[in-house]
């Protein structure tokens, strides 16, 4: 069993470590009946961080953000906020507010009295509560709207009257259950910019579920990526496109062509696989702390592997293919390539030039090549 | 070609819409409006000694005019005797307390059919039916063997030590409470588990999340979104209960006055068909406007939303 192959030091992605963590998730266990929807979870989220919380349908993530909100007890574990022991803590006593993914915004009431409604349970002054009401909706830019019912909104403007409502109580934390889910692309690319401009306007933090990759890396600061009921991998972006700590994250974030490969020299400055799949030798530039003979995963993303019609000027790291089929993006193209072992890869190169046709058409024997610092070594 | 079947076949289609829609009206007109009309009819006849024993509408005079024979004489009867009027009154009492206390109990069991798990919640809305398997008479006669001064009730509370005379209990109001409430119990909690069946638990998260106590939320969020099935279950007990004969027959005192049984009396033991229909159409009315208030407030509804 190799230990996982290079990735960065735990500590550099977490910032403040040092700092007592603002939520701190120990040993949670979350079991309906015999399934265990989550699996014995650790993390730590420092204040004012935008953290998500990346994975499939069923992998625990909304269960894990249930426990938070207090709508679920934990099995096992406990749940510390600011340093409180959250443990049989109800809902409405706990410093959580929520953005549901349905919205939940109250049908028979207006959009000012849904963003009111937290503030007159708090015992808020009615002239304070109108006037927080009143900021918040001109924030989430629905102040014209603060007569409407619910019913007679958008799916956008709703989404707008949920957040204010779980904001307008300046909870410590906010918890966002696939906050963007219900909307079009487009729309839900401008919002996740705003979200973010709210959240370092406000300094709240923020714990956002989603199973968009996309939206998961665009907001957050950090992320983990959950399957299973585990917490597989936490880390930022970066961490998590560029050093996937296993096959699952790997694939989970982003495109990947993952080949099988048998180590044959593992030195401390570099490595050489025998990949068969690929047709060639596949060399690293670090060395990897495992044995020789032994079977590793290797990753390499499309945008990094280049195309050629001459075969480059190398014995590794080239595999000889065909075209098969071209896919135009517009910023990029798709190529899918047969390489001549028979196994098919991606390949996206960028759409530099606008009067240039396809640099490679479908039908080309090409070469496919890649830097020593383009593949990961994952353990099989 | 597709042009010109086009029209033939959207009045095919209308003329299939339009059956389905008559169906319903014609079905009211045969067992509603043609009977209310009779009704109405004998209600402004007289009393007379005949087969049938009210007057005729309509007579020929000579076999040449006809006379219409109309007398409100009967209405003028019903607002001057004292009786009916206490007899409506107390019959509206009892309907509204009955539709009241169906409504306490109600709304728990609902609220507590709705927080099973969906497989177990048709089980207990069996339960909550069950009694309908049992002719209704027979049920209410169940009350009397449980009510009556050697019957179970007491027998059990005597037993225990809890009294030392029976209670009289069978042919109070309280008994005929009891028989209405347990009747038409199952009328409230169908509609009331219809509409909290269909609300959103995240809006009760929602509420907590926000702060709210459990019991604010069932005020500000359960109880308003669930009125159109307050209100669709207390029409179902109020209206029934207003003109309910055979429970006050059956477990009320001979004194307990309601208008069911004003109207049994009347019809049978007085054979004054036209004051018995008179007490119908008056009731009718009563019970008819508040239903068509709370419709008009419904229809207006959405127009605002």
């Amino acid at each position: 069993m190799t230990s996982a192959p290079e990735t960065r030091p735990a500590g550099s992605a977490a910032g403040g470590a040092q700092a007592a963590p603002f939520v701190r998730i120990e040993g949670i266990t979350k079991r309906f009946g015999a399934t265990v929807a989550v699996d014995k979870i650790d993390l730590d989220i420092q204040r004012s961080e935008l953290f998500c919380l990346l994975g499939g349908s069923g992998s625990g993530k909304s269960t894990l953000l249930r426990m938070l909100a207090g709508f679920e007890e934990p099995s096992e574990g406990r749940i510390l906020i600011d340093g409180q022991d959250m443990t049989g803590v109800p809902p409405y006593e706990r410093p959580v507010n929520m953005m549901f993914q349905s919205y939940a915004l109250f049908p028979h009431m207006s959009v000012a009295d849904n963003v009111a409604y937290g503030l007159r349970r708090g015992g808020v002054s009615r002239a304070e509560t109108r006037q927080r009401v009143a900021d918040m909706l001109d924030m989430v830019k629905m102040g014209a709207f603060a007569q409407r019912k619910p019913h007679q909104l958008s799916g956008g403007q709703r989404q707008r009257v949920a957040l204010a409502r779980s904001l307008v109580k300046q909870p410590k934390l906010l918890l966002l259950d696939e906050p963007l889910g219900a909307l079009d692309k487009k729309l839900r690319e401008e919002t996740q910019f705003e979200l973010m401009k709210i959240q370092s306007q406000l300094g709240t933090t923020f714990i956002v579920v989603t199973h968009d990759q996309d939206e998961a890396m665009t907001l957050a600061s950090r992320m983990g990526v959950m399957s299973d009921g585990r917490l597989v991998q936490v880390g930022g972006p970066r961490d998590l496109y560029e050093f996937p700590a296993n096959r699952l994250v790997a694939q989970f974030i982003g495109a990947v062509n993952l080949f099988d490969g048998v180590v044959i020299e593992d030195e401390p400055g570099h490595a050489r696989m025998r990949c068969d799949e690929a047709g060639c030798v596949i060399h690293v530039s670090h060395g990897i702390t495992g044995t020789l003979g032994q079977t590793v995963h290797l990753a390499i993303r499309p945008e990094k592997i280049n195309l050629s019609h001459d075969r480059p000027d190398a014995e590794e790291n080239v595999a000889p293919g065909t075209i098969d089929e071209v896919a135009y993006l517009g910023n990029l193209s798709v190529y899918q390539v047969r390489l001549d072992t028979g196994r098919v890869i991606h390949v996206t190169l960028p759409n530099l030039d606008r009067h240039e046709g396809a640099i490679f058409e479908a039908g080309d024997a090409i070469h496919c090549s890649w830097g020593a610092a383009s593949a990961v070594v994952l353990p099989a | 070609m597709s042009v010109e079947t086009a029209p033939a076949a959207r009045d095919r289609r209308r003329f299939g819409r339009n059956i389905v829609i008559a169906l319903p009206y014609a079905w009211l007109l045969l067992f509603f409006l043609l009977p209310f009309a009779f009704v109405l009819k004998i209600s402004l006849a007289e009393a007379d000694i005949a087969i049938p024993p009210y007057t005729a509408l309509l007579n020929w005079v000579d076999d040449a005019t006809v006379t219409i024979q109309l007398t409100f004489s009967k209405y003028q009867f019903l607002l001057d005797d004292r009786l009916y009027f206490a007899a409506y009154l107390n019959s509206l009492k009892i309907a509204a307390i009955t539709t009241l206390l169906c409504l306490l109990i109600g709304f728990p069991i609902a609220l507590f059919i709705v927080s099973r798990p969906p497989h177990a919640r048709f089980f207990w809305l069996a339960i909550v039916m069950l009694p309908f398997w049992t002719s209704m008479l027979l049920r209410v006669y169940a009350w009397v063997g449980i009510l009556q001064s050697n019957g179970l009730l007491n027998t059990l509370l005597l037993d225990l030590g809890l009294i030392q005379q029976p209670l009289v209990l069978l042919h109070t109001d309280l008994a005929v409470y009891i028989g209405i409430v347990y009747s038409y119990l199952p009328f409230m909690v169908l509609p009331l588990y219809a509409v909290l069946e269909k609300l959103d638990a995240a809006l009760l998260e929602a509420s907590a999340d926000l702060g709210a106590r459990p019991a604010v939320s069932f005020f500000t969020i359960t109880l308003p979104l669930a009125l159109p099935g307050v209100l669709a279950g207390c029409l179902l007990v109020f209206v029934p209960a207003t003109g309910e004969f055979v429970i006050p027959a059956l477990l009320g005192a001979p004194d307990t006055l309601m208008i069911g049984r004003v109207l049994w009396d009347e019809f049978f033991s007085n054979r004054d068909w036209p004051m018995a229909s008179a007490v119908a159409i008056v009731m009718l009315v009563i019970l008819v406007a508040p239903v068509m208030l709370i419709r008009a407030r419904g229809n207006k509804k959405p127009e605002v939303a």
